[in-house]
C-alpha cells in the first residue's frame, strides 16, 4: 500500500517503485524507493546528464577556471547562463564557456588535436588565466579521445599551467549524479595534496557541497569568519582551482551537499583522516546546530554560542514576522535530492510549513532515508517524477507553493500555484539566518501574490444579469 | 572602406552565439500541435534546451528523452525509441506526431531510426488500432551544422513525412518564416487577413504566449496541425522568409508536388517587408491594402523622429541567426544606423555568397565586417580594443556581459531574451516590428546617455 | 519502561541526525559506536575522549545529540549510570538494524565510495 502507483503510471507499473507514501507507523526497513536507477524512456522525466552533474554543477563554479568542454557546440550552450553561482572575482565563471566546437571530421578522424588547439588558443586568449578542466562529451567519448594525453602535452608545453580532466560523458549513469561522483573521485585522486596551503589560523577546515547559489558561501564566510576558521577550500562555491588542491590540510571536513560531494569527504577521510561532519546550511535551528557542532570541534564553543546569539538577536524577529503568516502552508519541494531532506524538517520547525509532497531527481537510497525520516506521514517521497505524475500529485496535495526549477515553475503558474527557485533561488542567498529569512520572504511573497486570486477569477462570472445576457 | 568577410581563425569557441543541431530540432518540434519530440540521446540534450525555451518564454514545453545510458552506448539504442514511443502513446491519448531527433551520440552510435519507426509503426497499429500516430525521423547530429540548420532539418522532415501526396489545390499559401516569436507570427497572420489571403504559418508559435486561465487549462503549445503540414502539398505557393530556416522545405514542395517556391528577403525593415508584401500580392493577385499602407506609414512616421536625430552615424554590432542578422542590417541602413560588425555563428559556407549581404558590401561606405563561423569572443575583443567604437550591439541575450562589461547600450533582438521581459510577444518582422525595434534601440541609447550622463539634457525638450 | 525510552532516543536520532545516513554500512557504524560511545561518556559524567580528530568529531555530534536529549526527555538527569548504558546500548542496536542491516538501500555495502 505505502508504494504509491498513480493513475497516470498504469501503463509503466515499475513506477510504482519509486514513489512512497509515508504512514505513521511504517519505516525504512519496510519501504524505501528504488532511486538512482535508469529513467523510463519517454517519461518527461526532469533529469539532466552526468556531464552538467560534473561541469554545471561543480567544476563550473570554479572562478578562475577554463571550462573547456570536449564535443559539439550544445554541450557548452546549454551549460552556460544556467545558473546562479556570482563570485568575488566579477563572475568569470557565470560569464564565459569554452568548447572544441567538434564537426564531423573531427568525428571521423579523432578531436584529439583539435583539443590540443582550442586547450593552447583558450590559454593565448586569456593571459591571466592559468587553470583548465576539460570534459569529454558523449560523442568524444564515444569516438575515444584521449584528453587525459592531450592534458599532459598541454601541460608540458605550458609549465605554468594545470589542468584537469573529466572524463564523464552525458550517457554515463543515469543521472546528474554520476557526474558528481566522476568530478569529486578524480579530484581528490589527482590534484588533492599537490599544494601547499598557506594556514594563518590555529583552526582550518573545509566547507564541502555549497556551490555560491546567490552568495550563499560569502553569507555563510561571514561567520567562519567571526570564529576564526580559517576555510582552506570551498568545495566549489566561490573557490580557485588551487584552493581545492590544498584540501588535505584542513583538520574537518564540514559537509552541507552530501549528495554531490560527500564522495569528496569521505575519501579525504580515508586518505587523510581528516573527519567528516555532516550539517544542513539552510533553517535557524539546523544553522545553529552546524554552528555548534564545528564550535565543539574546535572547542571554541564561547565564540559559537556568541555568534549564535548575534544572529538570532538579528532575524529571528524577521524570521517569526514570516512564521506568523505562513503557518499552514503546503509546500512541495521538486528539487535535485539533498534540499528534500535539507529543507523539510527546517520549514516545518522554524516556519510552521507542511511539506506535502516531495520529488528528487537524482537522489539516491540514502537521500530517501534521510527524508523519509524527517519527513511527514501522509507525505509523498518521488524519485525522478515526470510530468503527468506532477499533475496528479498536485490533485492529491494541493501544495500551496512549489520550490523548483524555472521551466516546472512556468507550468504550476497555470495552475495558479506559485513557485519560488528552489535551485536558483528567486532572491537569495537562502543558506544561514539571514537567507533563511530570505527564503521565508520569498515564500510569502509568493503565497500572498494578489494575482493569484484574479487569475481564479472569472470577471463573467461577477458580472450584473444584463451584462451578462448581453455577453451571452 | 568597404566590407570584409572574415572567419573565425580559432578551432575552439568561447562564449557561442548557437546551441546545437537538436535544440533547433525541438524548436521546430514543439510548433506543432498534439506533437511531443522525443529526443534520442543523453538526458541533458532535452532537459536543457527545455529549460532554454522556458528562459525565453517563460512558458513549459513537452520534449521528451530516450535517456540514453551506457548499454545503449554499447549495444544500440533503438529499444530506447521504441519503449519511448510507446510510453508517449500510452500516456498521452492526444498525442499524433512524435518527431525522433537523433543526437551526436546516437548517430556516432549509428542506430537505425527509419528500421525502429517500422517498428514503432507496427507495435502502435497493434495496441492503437484506431489512432494514427506519426512518428517522424529528424538526424540532427550535434557535430554538424547548428541550432539553425537543425531547425530547419526537422522542418523539412515533418514536412516530408507529413506531405505525402497531393490532393485538390487548397489555394493557400504556405509561409515559412523561421525560427521567430509568437509576435511575429500574429503579425504575418495579420497581413494575410489584411490581404484576404489564406494561408498558413509553419510553424504556427502563436500560443508559445499563453494565458493563465480562471479554468486552469493550459495552451502553450505549437498550433501547426497535421492537416496543416500534410496540406502543404497542395497549396498555390510557399513563401520563404528565412533563406536558412525554412527555405528547404519550400524548396522540396516545389520539387516534390510543383508547390511554386518563393524565397525573399526576410522581412525586417521597411523595404524587405515591401518585397515580402508585392511578392504576396503577385502570388496570390491580391492588391496590398490601405490598411497596411497606413500601418507602413505609422511606422516610418516614428522611425523618422529617431533616424537623423538620434542614429545618424551610430556605430552598431549585430549577432545572431543569420537570417535576422543579415535583414536587420538592411534596417540599420534605412535609419541610418551604421552596421559595422556581423557576427553569424556557425560554419554554414553559404553565408558569404548571400545576395542581400553581396548587396550590403557594396552599398556600405564605412568599414563593415562580417565574421562567419563566429562566436561572441569575436565580439567581445573587437569591443575591448581600443581602437574601436561600437555605439549600440543588437542580439540575444547570451551576449549580454558584453555590453554590460564594456558599457555599451544593447537591445535585446533575437533568441534567447531571456533577460528581458515580454519581447517574444512582440514582432520583430513588419512594419510594426520595425518601429518596435527601432522604438527599442532609441529607448536604450536613451537610459544610457542618462546613466552615463552623457548629453543626456537634449532629451530635456524632445 | 525501557523500550519506550529507546524508542524516543531512536526517534530523536532518526529525525535530527545526519550521521547515521552516511553512505557506507562501515561508515554509519562508526559513527553510530563513536557517538554514542561519546554521548555515554557525556550522560554519565565522564570525560569524553578528545585525542584525535575523530574523537572530538564524535564529541560534537554527542555534544549537541546529548543536549537536545536532555531537553527534550528530563527523565535522563535521573537515570543512572547502568541505565543509560543500557538505554544507549538498545538505541545503538536499534539503530544499526535500521540504518545497516536492515535498510532497503542498496548502496551501503559498495566496496568504493
Amino acid at each position: 500500500m505505502p508504494m504509491v502507483l498513480l493513475e497516470c503510471d498504469k501503463d509503466i507499473p515499475e513506477r510504482e517503485k519509486h514513489i512512497y507514501l509515508k504512514v505513521d507507523g511504517e519505516d525504512s526497513r519496510d519501504y524505501l524507493p528504488v532511486a538512482n536507477a535508469s529513467t523510463i524512456p519517454g517519461t518527461l522525466s526532469e533529469r539532466g546528464c552526468a556531464f552538467c552533474g560534473a561541469k554545471l554543477v561543480i567544476g563550473g563554479v570554479l572562478k578562475d577556471t577554463i571550462q573547456m568542454i570536449h564535443g559539439p557546440i550544445g554541450c557548452a550552450y546549454d551549460t552556460w547562463h544556467t545558473k546562479r553561482y556570482p563570485s568575488d572575482n566579477g563572475h568569470f565563471q557565470m560569464k564565459y564557456v569554452w568548447s572544441t566546437d567538434m564537426k564531423e571530421s573531427h568525428i571521423v578522424f579523432g578531436g584529439e588535436k583539435r583539443l590540443e588547439k582550442s586547450m593552447h588558443e583558450a590559454f593565448d586568449e586569456m593571459p591571466e588565466i592559468k587553470r583548465m578542466i576539460v570534459y569529454t562529451t558523449c560523442p568524444t567519448a564515444l569516438i575515444g579521445d584521449d584528453i587525459k594525453a592531450v592534458a599532459k602535452k598541454v601541460m608540458e608545453a605550458r609549465p605554468d599551467v594545470d589542468v584537469f580532466t573529466c572524463e564523464c560523458p552525458g550517457f554515463a549513469g543515469v543521472s546528474q549524479s554520476k557526474g558528481h561522483h566522476v568530478l569529486n573521485i578524480g579530484w581528490v585522486n589527482e590534484k588533492v595534496g599537490n599544494i601547499e596551503p598557506e594556514i594563518t589560523a590555529k583552526h582550518t577546515m573545509n566547507f564541502i557541497g555549497d556551490y555560491n547559489i546567490q552568495g550563499d558561501t560569502q553569507l555563510l564566510q561571514q561567520y567562519w569568519d567571526k570564529l576564526g576558521i580559517q576555510v582552506i577550500a570551498h568545495f566549489t562555491g566561490n573557490a580557485n582551482y588551487d584552493d581545492l588542491r590544498a584540501m588535505h590540510r584542513a583538520q574537518l571536513n564540514v559537509v552541507n551537499c552530501a549528495r554531490s560531494a560527500g564522495y569528496i569527504a569521505n575519501e579525504l577521510k580515508k586518505k587523510y583522516g581528516i573527519p567528516r561532519l555532516d550539517i544542513d546550511s539552510w533553517g535557524f535551528n539546523y544553522m545553529a546546530e552546524g554552528i555548534r557542532k564545528i564550535s565543539a570541534f574546535f572547542g571554541i564553543e564561547d565564540k559559537g554560542e556568541a555568534l549564535i546569539a548575534e544572529e538570532y538577536a538579528k532575524w529571528k524577529p524577521k524570521l517569526d514576522w514570516y512564521k506568523e503568516r505562513l503557518k499552514g502552508t503546503k509546500m512541495a519541494i521538486w528539487t535535485g535530492g539533498p534540499r528534500l531532506w535539507h529543507w523539510t524538517k527546517s520549514v516545518e520547525d522554524d516556519l510552521g510549513v507542511q511539506v506535502v509532497a516531495m520529488s528528487s531527481k537524482f537522489g539516491h537510497q540514502e537521500d530517501f532515508e534521510k527524508v523519509i525520516a524527517r519527513g511527514q506521514a501522509g507525505t509523498y517521497y518521488i524519485d525522478d517524477g515526470n510530468e503527468l505524475e506532477f499533475f496528479e500529485i498536485i490533485d492529491l496535495v494541493k501544495p500551496d507553493v512549489i520550490f523548483t526549477g524555472p521551466r516546472v515553475g512556468e507550468l504550476v503558474k497555470k495552475l495558479h500555484i506559485p513557485y519560488v527557485n528552489g535551485h536558483a533561488y528567486h532572491n537569495g542567498p537562502y543558506m544561514g539566518f539571514e537567507g533563511f529569512v530570505n527564503l521565508a520572504r520569498d515564500m510569502y511573497n509568493a503565497i500572498y501574490n494578489p494575482l493569484l486570486k484574479l487569475a481564479a477569477t472569472d470577471p463573467r462570472a461577477t458580472l450584473s444579469t444584463p451584462a451578462k445576457e448581453a455577453a451571452e | 572602406m568597404g566590407c570584409e568577410v572574415t572567419t573565425r581563425e580559432r578551432a575552439g569557441i568561447i562564449n557561442p552565439m548557437y546551441d546545437c543541431q537538436p535544440a533547433g530540432a525541438q524548436y521546430a518540434g514543439i510548433g506543432v500541435k498534439d506533437c511531443i519530440p522525443l529526443v534520442h540521446g543523453g538526458q541533458g540534450c532535452t532537459m536543457f534546451v527545455r529549460l532554454l525555451f522556458a528562459q525565453h518564454f517563460k512558458e513549459n514545453f513537452d520534449i521528451a528523452s530516450t535517456s540514453l545510458h551506457e548499454d545503449s552506448a554499447v549495444f544500440g539504442g533503438h529499444q530506447r525509441i521504441e519503449d519511448g514511443v510507446l510510453t508517449l502513446v500510452r500516456r498521452y491519448p492526444e498525442l499524433r506526431v512524435i518527431p525522433i531527433i537523433t543526437t551526436c551520440s546516437t548517430e556516432v552510435i549509428g542506430d537505425d531510426v527509419e528500421g525502429t519507426i517500422t517498428r514503432c509503426n507496427k507495435a502502435i497499429k497493434a495496441e492503437f488500432p484506431d489512432r494514427k500516430v506519426h512518428v517522424v525521423p529528424v538526424h540532427t547530429p550535434s557535430f554538424k551544422s547548428s541550432q539553425v540548420g537543425g531547425y530547419s532539418e526537422c522542418l523539412l522532415s515533418l514536412v516530408k513525412s507529413l506531405a505525402t501526396h497531393k490532393a485538390a489545390p487548397s489555394g493557400k499559401l504556405n509561409l515559412f518564416p523561421g525560427w521567430v516569436n509568437p509576435g511575429d507570427v500574429t503579425l504575418l497572420k495579420h497581413y494575410l487577413r489584411e490581404m484576404g489571403v489564406e494561408g498558413t504559418v509553419f510553424m504556427d508559435t502563436e500560443d508559445f504566449d499563453s494565458p493563465m486561465l480562471p479554468d486552469k487549462t493550459i495552451h502553450t503549445h505549437g498550433r501547426t496541425t497535421v492537416e496543416d503540414l500534410q496540406g502543404s502539398a497542395n497549396a498555390v505557393a510557399s513563401l520563404a522568409l528565412a533563406r536558412y530556416e525554412g527555405a528547404s522545405s519550400a524548396q522540396y514542395l516545389q520539387t516534390e508536388f510543383e508547390v511554386p517556391a518563393h524565397i525573399v528577403s526576410t522581412p525586417y525593415g521597411i523595404a524587405n517587408t515591401d518585397a515580402m508584401l508585392q511578392k504576396i500580392s503577385e502570388i496570390t493577385g491580391k492588391p496590398i491594402p490601405e490598411s497596411l499602407i497606413r500601418e507602413r506609414g505609422v511606422a516610418i512616421d516614428a522611425l523618422q523622429d529617431l533616424a537623423h536625430m538620434f542614429f545618424a552615424d551610430k556605430r552598431v554590432a549585430l549577432f545572431g541567426h543569420p537570417d535576422l542578422v543579415i535583414g536587420l542590417a538592411e534596417f540599420c541602413m534605412e535609419v541610418e544606423l551604421k552596421p559595422v560588425l556581423l557576427l553569424l555563428g556557425d560554419d554554414n559556407s553559404r553565408y558569404k555568397k548571400d545576395p542581400r549581404l553581396l548587396a550590403l558590401k557594396s552599398k556600405v561606405d564605412w568599414d563593415m565586417e562580417v565574421v562567419c563561423n563566429a562566436d561572441l569572443w569575436e565580439l567581445e575583443k573587437r569591443v575591448k580594443a581600443p581602437d574601436t567604437r561600437i555605439d549600440m550591439i543588437l542580439g540575444h541575450s547570451k551576449g549580454r556581459y558584453v555590453a554590460i562589461d564594456a558599457n555599451i547600450p544593447m537591445t535585446r533582438v533575437g533568441f534567447p531574451t531571456f533577460d528581458r521581459a515580454g519581447l517574444y510577444r512582440h514582432p520583430t518582422m513588419g512594419y510594426r516590428g520595425a518601429m518596435l525595434l527601432g522604438e527599442a534601440i532609441a529607448n536604450s541609447l536613451f537610459t544610457h546617455m542618462e546613466y552615463t550622463r552623457n548629453r543626456e539634457w537634449i532629451l530635456n525638450t524632445w | 519502561m525501557t523500550p519506550e525510552k529507546i524508542d524516543q532516543l531512536f526517534d530523536y536520532v532518526q529525525e535530527r541526525c545526519l550521521w547515521q545516513f552516511f553512505s557506507r554500512a562501515w561508515d554509519r557504524e562508526e559513527n553510530i559506536d563513536g557517538i554514542l560511545k561519546a554521548a555515554a561518556a557525556l550522560l554519565t559524567g565522564q570525560p569524553p575522549a578528545l585525542d584525535t580528530p575523530m574523537d572530538r568529531l564524535f564529541y560534537a555530534d554527542a555534544k549537541v545529540m546529548v543536549s537536545d536529549l536532555r531537553e527534550r526527555f528530563p527523565w535522563i538527569e535521573d537515570s543512572g549510570a547502568a541505565q543509560i548504558r543500557d538505554l544507549l546500548h538498545g538505541l545503538k542496536d536499534k539503530l544499526t538494524e535500521f540504518t545497516i542491516t536492515k535498510s532497503l538501500n542498496h548502496e551501503l555495502n559498495h566496496t568504493l565510495y
